[in-house]
C-alpha cells in the first residue's frame, strides 16, 4: 500500500511527462485520455522493476514512449495527424505573433513525424544527450545523431507549409 | 526557424494538461483495466485455458457415459490433447507475463513484443491445423471399426448415394474443402487480429535500424 502511495506521489510529480507523450502521440481528447490511462497502468505494472539507479523521469519516459509506440487501437477514432487548429493555444489574442505562428507550424510538423521520430524529438527537446537517447531507444549515439539531422531537415521543410505567407 | 530555437515554447506547449489529475484520480486509474496488446493476449489465453478445462470435463463425462468404444477412444484422445493444450497455453501465459513489462529500451521492447506475438500466432495456427488431420483420421478409423448407426443419416445417405464409392468421394471432397476453408479462415482471422499490428511493429524496428 505504501508502495502504491509512493508511486502515485512520484507519478503526480512527473505527470507532465505523460501529458507531453499523450499530446504528441494523440490528437483527439478521448485518445489522449485512453493513452494517459494506459501509460499510468503500464508504469504501475513495471514499477516493481524500478530500482532507482536511473532517474524516475528517465524511467517514466521509457515506459510512456514504449506504451505510446505500441499502443493498440482497434479503430482509430481520429488520425494521428496534428492540425494547427487543434494545437493548444496559450496566447490566444488577436495580435499577430510571428513566434507563436512558428511554434504552431513546428508543432504541426512534429505531429507529422513517424512514432519513432516523435520519440527522438521528445527526448531531444528534454535536453537528453545523444548517448542517453540512444540508451532509451536501444540504438547507438551515432545513429541518434544521424536520425536527428534527418529529422531537423524534415521539420524545416514541412514547417514551411504551415506558415502563412507574410 | 530551427527546432532548437523553439525548444522552450514546444516543451511548454507539449506539457499542456488537458485534465489535471490529483492523487485520487491517479489512484482510481490504477484500478482500471489495461488495453495493451499484451493484456489482450493474456485475457485471450485465460479464456482459452478456461474453455480447455470445460472441454476436458465435458469430454471426460462423455467417455464415461457412452456405450460405444469408438466414441470413448475419440473423446479420450481429445481429453489428453486438451490437457496438452492447456499446458501449452499456460506456458505461453507465463512467458507473456514475464516479458510484458514496458520499461526496456524501445527497440528491445518492440523486439520482445514482436517475438511474443509471432509465437502466439504460430502456436495458435499450428494447433488449429494439427486438429484437422487428427479429427479426420480418428473419425474415419473409428467409424469403420465401430460404426454408430443413426437412422436419420442412414435414410439420407440411401436417398442421395447409390454406391459406396460415392460416399467416399463425398467424404474426401468434404474433408479437403473443410481443411482449405479452415486454413484460409485461420490465416485471415489471425491477420485481422494481429497481422497489421505486427507489420507496423516490424516497420518501427526497421526504422530504428536505418
Amino acid at each position: 500500500m505504501s508502495n502504491e502511495k509512493e508511486f502515485i506521489a512520484l507519478l503526480n510529480e512527473h505527470q507532465r511527462i505523460i501529458h507531453k507523450v499523450c499530446n504528441l502521440y494523440m490528437d483527439a481528447h478521448a485518445d489522449r485520455e485512453d493513452l494517459f490511462q494506459e501509460i499510468t497502468l503500464q508504469a504501475w505494472k513495471a514499477y516493481g522493476n524500478f530500482r532507482g539507479d536511473a532517474k524516475f523521469s528517465t524511467w517514466l519516459y521509457r515506459v510512456a514512449l514504449n506504451t505510446a509506440i505500441t499502443f493498440f487501437r482497434k479503430e482509430k477514432r481520429q488520425p494521428d495527424i496534428f492540425s494547427t487548429e487543434t494545437i493548444p493555444d496559450f496566447n490566444a489574442t488577436d495580435a499577430y505573433d510571428p513566434i507563436e505562428e512558428q511554434v504552431k507550424a513546428m508543432y504541426a510538423a512534429i505531429g507529422e513525424l513517424s512514432k519513432i521520430d516523435k520519440a527522438i524529438v521528445m527526448l531531444y527537446l528534454e535536453d537528453y544527450s545523444y548517448n542517453d537517447i540512444g540508451e532509451m531507444m536501444g540504438i547507438t549515439a551515432n545513429n541518434v545523431a544521424v536520425k536527428m539531422n534527418r529529422i531537423k531537415t524534415k521539420l524545416k521543410e514541412s514547417t514551411q507549409k504551415y506558415m502563412t505567407p507574410a | 526557424m530551427e527546432l532548437d530555437e523553439l525548444k522552450y515554447q514546444l516543451n511548454q506547449r507539449l506539457a499542456t494538461d488537458h485534465a489535471s489529475r490529483s492523487n485520487a484520480d491517479i489512484s482510481a486509474l490504477l484500478k482500471k483495466k489495461t488495453h495493451s496488446v499484451i493484456s489482450k493476449i493474456k485475457r485471450s489465453l485465460i479464456i482459452e485455458m478456461v474453455l480447455c478445462v470445460l472441454f476436458f470435463v465435458a469430454m471426460l463425462y462423455v467417455c464415461f457415459i457412452t456405450n460405444y468404444w469408438s466414441i470413448r477412444v475419440y473423446f479420450g484422445v481429445f481429453t489428453v490433447l486438451t490437457v496438452l493444450m492447456t499446458l501449452v497455453l499456460y506456458y505461453l501465459y507465463r512467458r507473456t507475463d514475464t516479458l510484458s513489462d514496458s520499461d526496456r529500451p524501445i527497440k528491445a521492447n518492440l523486439q520482445t513484443l514482436v517475438g511474443l506475438l509471432e509465437e502466439f500466432v504460430k502456436r495458435y495456427f499450428q494447433f488449429t491445423m494439427a486438429l484437422l488431420p487428427v479429427c479426420f483420421m480418428f473419425s474415419m478409423i473409428l467409424s469403420y471399426a465401430d460404426p454408430v448407426e443413426i437412422p436419420e443419416i442412414e435414410k439420407f445417405s440411401v436417398k442421395v448415394f447409390t454406391a459406396r464409392w460415392q460416399v467416399m468421394v463425398f467424404l474426401g471432397v468434404y474433408m479437403i474443402a473443410l481443411a482449405i476453408s479452415v486454413y484460409y479462415f485461420t490465416k485471415w482471422y489471425l491477420k485481422k487480429l494481429y497481422g497489421n499490428y505486427l507489420t507496423e511493429l516490424k516497420q518501427y524496428i526497421a526504422e530504428l535500424d536505418q
